[in-house]
């Protein structure tokens, strides 16, 4: 077992009065790729929105290396080492690959006062990463993310979070919208950041692309973390998908049929 | 600059590239308002031979940089997401306030000058808090502003213009807008100081927003806020801050505008807001944020004032001089839509 990177003790979110996070536990270890997985409403959003800092937990500890620490705001997580690629807002596509790689960090240049970006730098930074994450056609940094193919926004994305060394990256839906070619490369940019040494969580709708790329697979289920750790090389996505909807539980590492489904359901036929 | 060598464009010929970068030059955002503005210097030159003359270029360029200055603040103020409509009124009021300070006895011209950009400041400061904070448009907003603004001129005035003679000699005078001959081969033309303000600004601003760290922002706060934040770029105050420059820099401009009329009149800068924004967006900067550019506003505000001016020149009737503008400004939109399109198309 590696070391744990980032732990959630009993973390529950209120809003107003409605309880989107219920007493969760959870553990994301070093170097490696977790599917989230759940229904809509399920607390798929919730839970990365605390720990990216969009927003506070009602009540709960976070731990990041064993250290307990807060997370208060989007700043809070990107210094932990916290990147978040939210589908449609990672990029601003009216900046170029190589601005929208450096937004918020941009390496200064000459007298501090004069508050001057290093485009050079950036530019070269930019060409280089999009070499490592995988991109093959030769893409100018230059070039607005507007001109983009969704899989290349994606891959710029990624290509950040790996500069920076974020530990741990976030990815909410990345293969959402894309084509079967451009989904491929994607899962392989998350592929090629987990073996340079980065966490994933890995969030999508469709069970397909998690079974290909991750190595372990977490469910929720209205607020709560109902399996935290289904083998997909040990498992069909026919019993994931019933364990996202109730039917379903995961147990001790054993499927079986879940009690509330067995109450709701009795004169059903089947397992 | 750096010098990038890309392989598929090596071996091809060198006409292919000239003409890729026509394209990419015509479809800049400048482009379109630049090619107008030769236009419209020519088609007046040869309407009216006057319009070419030193006297007339003098008089041009000394009424651009106090309405130009505003244009170059808002550039930067509309690429960040939002716009403010109280630029007129702070115009009206900012030498209203300071003559007021001034005549009363109360404060020296340079310290009611001083007290005056500080107010402003407050004003762009609240503004940009109600924006940022309360998450209310700024078109209400600032049209809120634009009435508190416009009615404390009136209320401080009573409604009657304030006494400016004093200003002759005044350190503050020279300063904003002093005026010298600069001798060119057709004959002296005649320049104001506020003209060398206009250009040390636009370069400032535009190296800020092309070439800054903080440039960067605005224009990722424009483009996409919400990813910008989750960068960790503080969007709320990079408004703000934009807020404060135009609010500061519309005061700078009434007051420079009252001492070169020798006039603060409270009234004054009504409607300025809309030819403001017009000149802006004609430039090519997006009102809907993201995208601003320099260059464009400066070409946009001496498009305007060409326009004004060479209209009445021509002979046509001075009161047409806003439907010309209307139509340019919607000939402008579909132009820049135009190449938009047609810049995604190829891409």
């Amino acid at each position: 077992m590696s070391d744990e990177l980032i732990r959630l003790e009993s973390v529950s979110k209120f809003y107003g009065r409605v309880q989107a996070l219920d007493d969760v536990h959870l553990t994301i270890n070093d170097n490696e790729i977790v599917g989230l997985l759940g229904d809509n409403g399920a607390g798929k959003s919730t839970l990365i929105k605390i720990i990216s800092g969009v927003v506070p937990l009602s009540s709960g500890q976070l731990y990041w290396h064993g250290k307990p620490v807060s997370i208060t705001n989007t700043n809070d997580a990107i210094a932990l080492g916290v990147e978040t690629i939210y589908q449609d807002s990672a990029l601003v596509n009216q900046l170029s690959i190589a601005r929208n790689l450096f937004l918020g960090r941009e390496p200064l240049k000459g007298p501090r006062i004069l508050n001057r970006m290093d485009k050079q730098l950036m530019e070269e930074v930019a060409a280089r990463l999009l070499g490592e994450v995988g991109i093959s056609k030769n893409i100018p940094p230059k070039t607005p993310i507007s001109a983009l193919s969704g899989g290349e926004r994606q891959a710029v994305a990624i290509a950040r979070a790996m500069y920076f060394d974020s530990e741990l990256i976030i990815l909410d839906e990345p293969t959402n919208n894309l084509g079967v070619a451009e989904t491929q490369g994607v899962l392989r940019f998350v592929r090629n950041a987990r073996d340079s040494g980065h966490s994933c969580i890995f969030i999508a709708h469709n069970i397909h692309h998690v079974f290909q790329v991750v190595d372990r697979i977490v469910v929720m289920r209205r607020g709560q973390v109902v399996a935290d750790d289904i083998d997909p090389k040990a498992t069909t996505i026919e019993e994931v998908e019933r364990v996202i909807t109730g039917d379903l539980d995961f147990i001790d590492g054993e499927m079986t049929a879940s009690a509330e489904a067995a109450a709701s359901a009795g004169a059903r036929t089947g397992v | 600059m750096s010098t990038t060598t890309t392989p598929e464009t090596a071996g091809t010929p060198s006409s292919k590239k000239l003409a890729e970068r026509f394209y990419r030059l015509i479809g800049a955002p400048e482009a379109g308002p630049f090619a107008l503005l030769v236009g419209a210097i020519i088609t007046f030159t040869l309407l009216n031979g006057a319009f070419a003359s030193t006297l007339n270029i003098g008089n041009l360029l000394a009424f651009t940089p106090e309405l130009g200055m505003v244009a170059l603040a808002m550039t930067l103020l509309m690429t960040s997401g939002e716009f403010d409509l109280s630029v007129g009124s702070v115009f009206g009021f900012a030498p209203v306030l300071m003559w007021f300070f001034f005549n009363e006895g109360i404060f020296s011209l340079e310290v009611a000058f001083i007290i005056t950009v500080v107010v402003a400041a407050l004003i762009g400061l609240t503004s940009g808090l109600f924006v940022t904070k309360l998450g209310i448009p700024s078109f209400l907003v600032t049209l809120g502003m634009l009435l508190v603004v416009r009615g404390a001129a009136l209320w401080i005035t009573q409604g009657f213009p304030q006494r400016t003679w004093a200003a002759e000699g005044a350190i503050l005078a020279d300063i904003l807008v002093s005026d010298f001959s600069v001798p060119t081969p057709f004959g002296e033309i005649k320049v104001y100081m506020s003209l060398l303000w206009f250009a040390l600004l636009a370069l400032i601003l535009g190296y800020v927003l092309m070439a800054s760290k903080f440039g960067n922002w605005i224009q990722a706060a424009g483009g996409n806020p919400l990813a910008a934040t989750a960068r960790g770029v503080r969007v709320g105050r990079t408004k703000v801050s934009l807020f404060i420059l135009t609010a500061v820099v519309s005061a700078w401009s009434g007051v420079t505008s009252s001492i070169r009329v020798s006039a603060a009149n409270p009234n004054s800068g009504d409607g300025y807001e809309l030819e403001i924004i017009a000149m802006t967006v004609i430039g090519g900067t997006v009102l809907s944020g993201g995208k601003g550019t320099i260059i464009g506003t400066v070409i946009g505000v001496l498009l305007l004032r060409v326009m004004r001016n060479g209209i009445v020149l021509a002979g046509a009737p001075a009161l047409a001089y806003k439907i010309f503008i209307g139509a340019i400004i919607l000939g402008m939109m579909a132009l820049h839509s135009y190449l938009q399109r047609r810049q995604r198309a190829i891409a």
